[in-house]
């Protein structure tokens, strides 16, 4: 494209100069989530908006995964900000549930779901609270995701039902269940979680709140049972490790993303013999939230992004079929358009009913830094 | 004379601004940013204090220790195949295989630290190629197998990923050598084991002290190394220091952390500059 506008604009025609500026708008899309998420807008999204938008380019910058990635993001704002700029050259941020929570609580972002076609799409709860952080307005859910436990069915015939029936199993089976600590990658972490909720009493309260700096004091019991679970176990190094080692058969069990599952499952990276199980009494998953900077250079642009993205159509193809994601709007707008078997392919092993009861989120964000310090200090050191 | 005029007079002046861009590169990227990390280990809400100091002994002091035992290992390692590959380039009879490991030792010093944590980590694994094809050939049992991915996974990458670059610092050194000391030796029946030992060793003691100082301090820095091969407890320090940042946005115990690794290879750069000093000069 460039190439073929500067001899254009040489020819010095005015009304070409002007298509030339035209083609120079960029949206900045800064994606704070895995290798896969930025391939949903260079691959998927962003060239169908550029044709929807002629003079548009959409560039897509990845940040990495997990809390890292979104926290990139926090600290490139927060720098712009810091620095008087009038405006900030990131249009689109996609980030995680507790760093979005921040950029909201530092003022960085922009209110705008009012504003937007399909701001009234999304009324889970996840779209008004992050964390137990009011965000109502700031975000729109890009997906949603689910961790749950991969087992290899071959070897296990009855996979464990609840967080007791895994330890009595990893107990028989010695370094057949295996998990990425918490320092490397989510899905690690989920599965802690999901083992606190399990044993460290009163998980509605840590999901909920109000925080009480002395709950952790309560922890021990269940944090001494955890460091003793790890001692027969295998540790995997990251979430795409645990798959790694599951498609080896060097572990017949681990904690996964449903979504990376079934695109690994679908790619053939994996074998059709791995299953998911979502134990009881839950495990966490968490949306991807689409926010606009304060200041973002091209934010009437970036509301259209969003509104593209966040459109019944586009979720249903995009979010669903492609990608393997639970949508980010409510599933009743999407299930119209799309194919029943498409529909029906994303709940095989996980229902939708074990969803609803198991599908459990995050601990508000203060809890979740005491889980984490917690295991630390007394699972790791 | 040309070295008066060099010290005094206006070509000092202009030295001076020639140092100067280099001078506040490192000002800017190197002085100013770790003043700003050891005031930020320093303080906490409003005063100073030790606190983050403690809380990175309270929550990592076993990570502490595995780094310092990781470092040493892979540098001794690193410093015993530098000079194994370093003494048979010199003193090597065979000069086919002389030329084919000449050829093979340097190639992975082309190869980025995530790549060879890429490597291994399909390498080493359980199922991984080694096992597989020790077992193809019969030398180990399937059940026998285990998975070299933990900090013997990390010893491994280091040492592979380092010695080229002692070797062929030391290689250098080696061929520099006066050949008549090691002509002279071999010629009143010495091994060649010995002529390595006693003769060649001790004049090239220094450049190999500066390969491995130099390798102690990269291997201290990398973080992709533990990150992708290493996921259980303890790992590096470079890690937790990275989970502090990302996971709770804690500069405090993060920069605390920092400044242990400063003193620890704050140690071996002492050794480094007393060497210089020494020898009479700058360090080499």
């Amino acid at each position: 494209m460039k190439y073929l506008t500067i001899p254009l604009a040489l020819a010095g025609a005015i009304s070409l100069n002007v298509q030339v500026t035209a083609a120079e708008t960029i949206l900045n899309v800064a994606s704070g989530g895995s290798e896969n998420m930025v391939q949903y807008v260079t691959d998927y999204l962003g060239p169908m908006f550029e044709k929807q938008n002629p003079g548009v380019k959409v560039r897509v910058i990845g940040t990495g995964p997990g809390d890292a990635g979104t926290q990139k993001i926090i600290e490139k704002l927060e720098a712009q900000k810091n620095a008087g700029k009038e405006t900030w050259d990131i249009d689109v941020a996609v980030g995680n549930q507790q760093k979005t929570a921040e950029l909201v609580n530092m003022g960085l972002l922009k209110s705008y779901r009012a504003k937007i076609s399909t701001g009234s799409l999304a009324t889970r709860d996840t779209s008004k609270m992050a964390l137990g952080v009011n965000v109502d307005g700031y975000v729109m859910p890009m997906f949603h995701s689910q961790t749950a436990i991969a087992y290899n069915s071959d070897l296990v015939a009855t996979p464990p039902g609840s967080y007791d029936e895994l330890r009595a199993w990893a107990l028989k089976n010695p370094k057949a269940f295996g998990y990425n600590g918490i320092k490397n990658g989510m899905s690690g972490v989920s599965f802690v979680v999901g083992w606190m909720y399990a044993y460290a009493g009163d998980a509605a309260k840590l999901q909920n709140g109000p925080y009480d700096e002395n709950t952790k004091g309560n922890w021990d019991g269940a944090l001494s049972n955890l460091k003793a679970f790890n001692e027969n176990i295998t540790f995997t190094p990251g979430n795409a490790g645990t798959l790694d080692m599951l498609n080896r058969g060097e572990i017949a069990m681990g904690p996964v993303w449903v979504d990376m599952f079934y695109s690994w499952q679908a790619d053939g990276r994996i074998p059709p013999n791995l299953k998911l199980k979502l134990i009881s009494p839950g495990m966490p998953g968490q949306p991807y939230y689409y926010s606009i900077p304060a200041k973002a250079a091209n934010s009437d642009l970036a509301m259209k992004f969003i509104e593209l993205a966040t459109s019944p159509k586009v979720q249903a193809e995009g979010i669903v079929n492609r990608f393997n994601w639970y949508p980010g709007i409510d599933a009743m707008h999407v299930e119209k358009s799309l194919d029943p078997m498409v529909w029906k392919k994303l709940f095989t092993d996980v229902t939708p009913d074990e969803l609803a009861a198991n599908g459990k989120p995050f601990p508000i964000a203060p809890y979740f830094s005491d889980i984490k310090e917690a295991y630390e200090l007394k699972v790791s050191n | 004379m040309a070295t008066d005029t060099q010290a005094n007079g206006p070509n000092r002046i202009i030295s001076m601004v020639l140092v100067a861009p280099s001078l506040l590169m490192i000002a800017l990227l190197f002085l100013y940013p770790l003043g700003f990390s050891v005031v930020s280990a320093f303080a906490e809400s409003g005063s100073w204090g030790l606190a983050n100091f403690y809380k990175a002994y309270q929550f990592y002091s076993r990570d502490i220790l595995f780094t310092i035992v990781i470092v040493l290992i892979s540098t001794a390692l690193v410093g015993l195949f530098a000079i194994a590959i370093g003494g048979y380039l010199t003193l090597g009879e065979n000069p086919r295989a002389v030329a084919i490991l000449r050829w093979l030792y340097r190639w992975p010093l082309f190869i980025p630290f995530i790549v060879s944590a890429q490597l291994m980590r399909t390498f080493l694994a359980k199922n991984g190629m080694m096992n597989n094809v020790l077992i193809e050939l019969g030398l180990l049992d399937q059940l026998q197998s285990v998975s070299f991915l933990d900090w013997r996974g990390i010893v491994v990458t280091f040492v592979w990923k380092q010695t080229p670059f002692v070797a062929l610092l030391v290689a250098g050194a080696m061929a520099a050598l006066d050949r008549t000391t090691i002509e002279a030796a071999r010629n009143l029946g010495a091994s060649r084991l010995r002529i390595l030992i006693e003769i060649i060793i001790p004049q090239i003691a220094t450049t190999l002290m500066v390969g491995l100082i130099l390798t102690y301090v990269v291997i201290m820095s990398v973080l992709s190394v533990p990150l992708m091969i290493n996921a259980q407890s303890p790992t590096m320090l470079t890690v937790d220091m990275a989970f502090r940042i990302n996971s709770y946005g804690d500069y405090g115990v993060a920069n605390a952390l920092g400044i242990i690794s400063y003193l620890i290879t704050g140690i071996v750069a002492w050794f480094y500059l007393r060497q210089g000093l020494d020898n009479g000069g700058s360090p080499k």
